[in-house]
């Protein structure tokens, strides 16, 4: 992940209000924790699901890619429904 | 113990025994056959019923199952044991209910004297029941269920009626957890091959943006997740409308051993 600190998105000012948006959609969704980790894996996610459940529970940071990968299948796997 | 008695206790037991071995084998043939965990239930439900049955009293079954994350699962024998487990769902309360959330028995011999659910009393008297037996089942997946059972008779399960309710959940909970595990793992198996397909698309896209734009591999991937969330369409949709408008490729075969 050499080339994260360069590359666009949001940024990390909004890092913590972007975990807990992931936490909260996390929790309100259907899917467990395996199922999003497919989901993100699948959609070429490359944090493993000890990092996600990490992640989601405030304990590390992810790179920002990750962190967008992550937020995209969220929304996705909330989108249909699962 | 005269030899008597000792024969009538073997022949009681081996009858008890060979109907268990029977019920086990019935429960194998249902996880072999069943498409998923409400077949399962639905064909359970009706074998447990057919089982405690006899005579005039003729018992309904349900069976509730909830796992987390998962919208609950409830199965039945037939239409009467449905409409009260959908009852108490709806009401949030009855003898299933607290059996389930107690995991200890709950029996109500006679629902016209028990004052403890008053809602779901009536209703299940309304529709011509006048006992319930509810029986937790034990399973070691993360999961609960209870085997709700329903007699148009007062003081429908006796003592023995209610010893072989127990002896037949305690197996049926044995097959409903083979059955999870097997449901579990067929769903992470769909889950992980769906994933696959989606990775194979996604890095053939990746691969095309760091081509056209000269940029590294995560610079093309956040290109990729911006264009998606911009117009408001999934990933794996952006990155394969990439790859087919340059190869004109529409399907992306992945091969991996099963």
């Amino acid at each position: 992940m050499i080339n994260d600190a360069a590359s666009e998105g949001p940024q990390p000012a909004f890092g913590a209000d972007q975990r807990q948006l992931a936490a909260a959609q996390f929790q309100s969704a259907n899917v467990t924790l395996p199922e999003l980790w497919t989901y993100y894996y699948g959609i070429g996610g490359n944090a493993d699901e000890l990092a996600l459940d990490a992640y989601l529970n405030g304990m590390v940071e992810l790179p920002p890619l990750q962190v967008n990968l992550l937020h995209a299948a969220l929304k996705e796997i909330t989108a249909d429904g699962l | 113990m005269s030899e008597d008695i000792e024969f009538r206790e073997s022949l009681y037991s081996r009858g008890r025994a060979e109907s268990l071995e029977d019920f086990v084998l019935q429960l194998q043939d249902l996880i072999l056959d069943s498409s998923d965990v409400r077949d399962f239930l639905t064909d359970m439900a009706a074998i447990i019923a057919t089982r405690l049955s006899h005579g005039g009293n003729h018992i309904s079954c349900g069976i509730t199952v909830i796992r987390d994350k998962r919208p609950i699962t409830v199965a039945s024998s037939d239409a009467r044991a449905r409409s009260l487990d959908e009852l108490q769902n709806t009401f949030g309360h009855g003898p299933c209910l607290t059996a389930l959330k107690s995991e200890t028995a709950v029996y109500v011999p006679d629902l016209a004297a028990d004052r403890r659910w008053p809602k779901c009393t009536t209703a299940a008297r309304g529709a011509g029941i006048s006992s319930i037996l509810a029986m937790p089942m034990h399973l070691r997946s993360p999961a609960q269920s209870v085997v709700n059972l329903y007699s148009p008779h007062k003081h429908g399960f006796s003592h023995h009626g209610i010893d072989a309710a127990e002896s037949l959940t305690g197996t049926a909970a044995k097959a409903l957890d083979i059955a999870l595990n097997i449901a579990h793992l067929r769903d992470a198996r769909d889950d992980l091959a769906a994933a696959l397909e989606s990775r194979t698309v996604i890095d053939t896209a990746i691969g095309a943006i760091m081509a056209q734009n000269r940029c590294s591999h995560d610079a093309a991937f956040q290109i990729l997740v911006k264009t998606s969330s911009h117009r408001n369409i999934k990933l794996r949709e952006v990155a394969a409308s990439i790859v087919s408008s340059i190869s004109g490729e529409r399907e992306f075969p992945t091969t991996y051993e099963e």
